[in-house]
């Protein structure tokens, strides 16, 4: 009965203008996973085409300015347009409000902003390699080299206005999820009574509110100095070519926690569901996701020591980065040691976890070898450090991001993926990393540098480089078979129940695929595993009226006030294409016209909160 | 802990903005220990008396803005308005004797004045909307985003007056 009310009243509106105007959070989580993944592919094939590109010395399958380009974007897009997305867009977005019995996001117009706006961004950093002028300074995109005197096409300006733009949705999705996992908790889920993976996503999220703003200074400084002629980064005139580098990596290095954290949160949900037990030391870990990205704070100038700081500068900053051992060290312990003490069950998703854990200890190690000063100053720019950071990014970032994709198959589509080609995956895709960045360590101590196009023969590359461009296609292998897997299930999978792992957290009592309203009755929490908990009859919260969601306290999730959540809205995407169309006119010099289309923008914004929600 | 989602947004709003302002300022420092004198050579050190009264000026239309009331919001609205038109006033009057091209120092100084009186003009129409749909949530989270704008207006102007000293 109470359903049937919900179904009519939460029912999508039908076809593709259903999608357009969507505020559901589970299709924004899907469209911002299919938009993510078309960009993973076009990162992808950068990288494998650098990858061909050095196969062998003196190779010339692509010119300099082509490879400038390459790795420029596939820096860009990794980062920038598929692991934060992918984590917090489409993980977090579907996840959260399930995790903590939410039947939406605090501010569902903004969710779908945040996506049209990332969308917005794609499409316009994607727009400058059509246009023949792709960025080409590298993804951290140090002036002078990025100045106009040394970079007078267009290139640069997209990356400043992208990265702009981009910085603008992250930033409205972190603030969606700091309000949501802060107040639209079920009742009874006090803070310490939330799943660990939401503490990740709070973590990752106050990261990107307090980072991004640097970055935005950063790129408005370049813009102007590039176009209306400012000195902010011209030594000539009073300015400094590092304080690029200061506010690039202030918000570089939290940026660099940011894609990690998610994948703790996901490695942290993953792991008590396949050893059926709890994590062990649950609030040292969630202190120590926190913590993390805390630290993440002070530690921006260890990717500068060999600009030339002064040593006292140099010590604080590497004894501040050897701080962030102990948060990371508390998390691979309890891991470890969850699984040890559990009955560990080695599934696709858990083979991932323990992948990601080697991974994340490997590239962990290399990166305490940073802290030494002088070793840092020596590795610079070598291949030793992009062995370093794909051992994390790739191996300890995206690792989760498979597994996970593999855990919340059967959540999101109602059926199960096939396990023995699930665990082949794995081990392709494992076998492939290694193979393709371990050498790099070696051929980067012996003094190969990053970013160039080729190199010579007499140096003793090429059998390193040989192997690593091998390892590539073998874990590109490995992740066609992955997505293979996922679609052939979609198709014919066997039908799953609503909780095939028999997981701990609250996603895993709600229907496979969730009802649009999530939970036909409101959860009542009663311990951080609510799904293992015995089932106690209490007086069910239905809530039936309208989108009505319950609001709670920050602390202990007392049940507050009933807020009527708002639907379907043609405002986001508008106002997502103005400001697109905005920063096409700023990189086409047409700043009048411009202006008038930030106007325009106002009054999208206007005629959005005309008719809000009373 | 027990506050509306509206005013939990506006505070994260007014966190990624004061964000914002804080790495401006901290911009502006960094380059003016790099470089001496500052101001540089042949740009005159800012007054101090104009700038002080305007940002007293915004402090103090906050008062009317928390009566909650319609009126108050059209008292604060005008008081700001003042603030505004005078702001932009010597704002214009200033890139007659240099400007954000000159150098270093013009460029963060326009930068960060331009970057507040964006904000204000922001909050002006904030305030214009309330005038016309008033609701009291909307005029409680328009305050803060006010309080925020006026702890950047003081944060902004005393970065500027330091070179004064």
């Amino acid at each position: 009965m109470a359903v049937a009310v919900l179904e009519r009243q939460w029912v999508a509106r039908p076809g593709l203008l259903g999608w357009l105007t969507t505020t559901d959070h589970k299709r924004i989580g899907l469209l911002y996973f299919w938009t993510t993944l078309v960009l993973f592919g076009a990162g992808g094939v950068e990288a494998l085409t650098m990858r061909t590109q050095l196969v062998q010395p003196n190779e010339h399958l692509v010119g300099p300015e082509t490879y400038d380009q390459l790795f420029t974007l596939h820096g860009i897009t990794m980062i920038f347009f598929f692991i934060i997305p992918m984590s917090t867009g489409a993980f977090g977005n579907y996840l959260i409000p399930l995790m903590i019995g939410a039947r939406d996001m605090a501010f569902p117009r903004m969710n779908a902003l945040s996506f049209w706006v990332f969308l917005g961004s794609g499409i316009f950093l994607y727009a400058s390699l059509a246009a023949g002028s792709a960025p080409d300074a590298g993804w951290f995109d140090y002036v002078p080299l990025a100045s106009r005197a040394f970079s007078p096409g267009r290139n640069i300006d997209f990356y400043a206005l992208a990265l702009i733009l981009n910085g603008l949705s992250s930033t409205l999705a972190a603030a969606n999820f700091i309000v949501t996992i802060l107040k639209l908790r079920a009742p009874g889920m006090s803070l310490n009574r939330m799943p660990l993976f939401c503490f990740a996503f709070l973590a990752a999220s106050f990261g990107l509110l307090f980072a991004l703003p640097a970055l935005t200074a950063d790129c408005i400084f370049l813009f102007l100095d590039r176009r209306v002629g400012t000195h902010f980064f011209d030594v000539a005139h009073g300015g400094s070519a590092l304080l690029w580098q200061n506010l690039f990596w202030i918000f570089g290095h939290p940026e660099v926690y940011i894609l990690i954290v998610p994948a703790f949160g996901i490695a942290t949900s993953i792991i008590p569901a396949f050893t059926q037990r709890r994590v062990v030391a649950f609030p040292l870990v969630a202190i120590a996701e926190l913590l993390v990205v805390f630290i993440g704070f002070g530690v921006w100038a260890h990717h500068m020591f060999a600009t030339g700081l002064p040593t006292t500068t140099l010590i604080f900053f590497a004894a501040a980065s050897a701080l962030v051992i102990i948060p990371s060290t508390i998390q691979v312990f309890a891991w470890c040691l969850t699984m040890v003490s559990g009955a560990a069950q080695f599934k696709t998703p858990l083979l991932f976890i323990v992948g990601f854990i080697l991974f994340f200890v490997i590239g962990g190690l290399t990166g305490i070898m940073f802290v030494a000063i002088p070793f840092d100053q020596q590795t610079t720019d070598t291949y030793f450090v992009i062995a370093h950071f794909h051992y994390i990014i790739f191996g300890a970032a995206v690792f989760p991001i498979f597994g996970g994709m593999y855990y919340w198959f059967p959540k999101l589509t109602g059926r199960m993926y096939f396990e023995l080609p699930g665990q082949i995956s794995f081990w392709i895709i494992f076998v492939g990393t290694n193979v393709l960045f371990f050498p790099m360590h070696i051929v980067g101590l012996d003094g190969m540098p990053r970013r160039v196009y080729t190199y010579p023969a007499n140096l003793g590359w090429g059998t390193y480089n040989l192997v690593e461009t091998i390892g590539g296609y073998i874990t590109l292998a490995g992740i066609l078979m992955l997505f293979g897997n996922l679609v052939v299930s979609y198709f014919s999978g066997e039908r799953a129940s609503h909780d095939p792992w028999h997981g701990p957290t609250l996603e895993w009592t709600t229907a496979s695929p969730p009802p649009v309203y999530n939970f036909a009755v409101i959860p009542a929490v009663r311990s951080a595993y609510p799904n293992w908990d015995a089932p106690r009859s209490t007086k069910p919260l239905t809530l039936d009226v309208g989108h009505q969601q319950p609001v709670t306290s920050v602390d202990d999730a007392v049940l507050g006030e009933i807020a009527v959540m708002p639907h379907e809205s043609p405002w986001p995407i508008l106002l997502a294409l103005g400001l697109t169309v905005v920063c096409a006119l700023l990189v086409v010099e047409k700043y009048a016209v411009a202006g008038i289309a930030l106007g325009l923008c106002g009054v999208v914004l206007a005629a959005w909160h005309w008719q809000a929600v009373e | 802990m027990n506050k509306p989602v509206a005013w939990w947004g506006m505070m994260m709003l007014v966190a990624a903005e004061l964000t914002l302002f804080g790495a401006l300022i901290g911009t502006y420092f960094y380059l003016r220990f790099s470089v001496s004198p500052w101001p540089p050579d042949g740009i005159a050190k800012p007054s101090l008396l104009v700038p002080i009264v305007l940002a007293a000026v915004l402090v103090a239309s906050v008062v009317p803005l928390r009566l909650g009331t319609r009126l108050g919001v059209a008292v604060a609205l005008v008081m700001q308005a003042g603030y505004f038109a005078f702001a932009v006033h010597e704002f214009a009057d200033g890139l007659r004797s240099f400007t954000p091209q000159s150098d270093a120092y013009g460029s963060i100084y326009y930068v960060l004045l331009g970057a507040d009186h964006a904000h204000v003009a922001v909050g002006l129409l904030f305030d214009l909307w309330l005038l016309v749909r008033y609701r009291s949530l909307a005029a409680r989270v328009i305050t803060i985003y006010w309080i925020a704008v006026v702890v950047a207006t003081l944060a902004v102007t005393g970065t500027i007056l330091s070179a004064a000293a």
